[in-house]
């Protein structure tokens, strides 16, 4: 698998780390709620077709990336770029 | 005062100088930087420090390394003094990396394909034109690679790694013949 870095340009997926499911959401900091943590910890959707995912650039530029990708076909649909440099990518 | 103590490159003993076998594909070398920072500016200070950076004089080479990061070469040593008289820590970070990184050189007409043989990225002019600079790895070992030439590369190793990538370097030489300056 490749992965488009908005950096660096097309690299191999093993100059990646994958970061988890990019969909997930932490409660809030003032929740009280034991479920919500545990569905924010183990809950995910599994789904068949587009998984956005957050990889992280480690053996290059270092920058966080959102990848769509299909898990049926591999495709990667995007990668863009998140934190606060996504503004100021080149 | 008692004088620094020489400043000893870990490939010392490995990097030895030898001509090739038979005809050399690549030229093998390494050396220490002079000088060797990191400048990393804040998301709304990167015009701020763009700006600084241009304003260095001397014998510089400027390889952007990630969004807002520079990692910054001087042939001349006390470039992180300066460069923290020029960017404050409200404007950005400044850190010293002299000690931390080996340049191992390779050039020759067969460069492109010994690193090729280990490192996942295009080495074409087309894809990676000369001057510029590619952030990778071979086998977890991080990798900075600036082009010089159309045939010759500068690679910024861990000082730590640089013994084992070198000794990787050599065997995929070995393949095309090399030479060690």
């Amino acid at each position: 698998m490749r992965l488009t870095c908005p950096y660096c340009g097309e690299r191999d997926h093993q100059e990646f780390t994958y970061r988890g499911d990019a969909s997930a959401r932490r409660p809030s900091l003032d929740s009280q709620s034991i479920d919500e943590h545990n569905a924010y910890v183990f809950d995910r959707a599994n789904p068949d077709g587009i998984h956005h995912e957050l990889w992280n650039h480690t053996s290059g530029c270092r920058t966080h990336v959102v990848v769509a990708r299909n898990t049926v076909t591999h495709e990667i649909i995007s990668c863009d770029p998140v934190g606060p440099f996504a503004k100021v990518m080149k | 005062m008692v004088d620094q103590p020489e400043m000893l490159s870990p490939l010392h003993d490995l990097a030895m100088p030898r001509a090739a076998s038979d005809t050399a594909g690549v030229e093998l070398g390494e050396r220490l930087c002079a000088s060797l920072v990191q400048v990393q500016a804040w998301p709304n200070t990167v015009g701020r420090v763009e700006k600084a950076l241009s304003t260095l004089k001397g014998e510089i080479t400027i390889m952007p390394s990630g969004p807002g990061r520079w990692l910054i070469e001087d042939e001349s040593e006390g470039l992180e003094d300066r460069l923290r008289k020029k960017i404050p820590s409200a404007v950005g970070a400044v850190t010293g990396l002299t000690h931390g990184r080996v340049v191992i050189s390779i050039s020759g007409r067969k460069s492109e394909w010994v690193l090729a043989s280990g490192i996942a990225i295009d080495f074409s002019t087309d894809a990676f034109p000369v001057g510029e600079t590619r952030l990778t790895h071979h086998h977890e070992i991080g990798l900075t690679v600036h082009r010089t030439g159309e045939t010759s590369f500068d690679l910024y190793v861990f000082t730590s790694f640089s013994r084992a990538f070198w000794q990787w370097i050599e065997r995929a030489g070995e393949e095309v013949g090399y030479s060690v300056t």
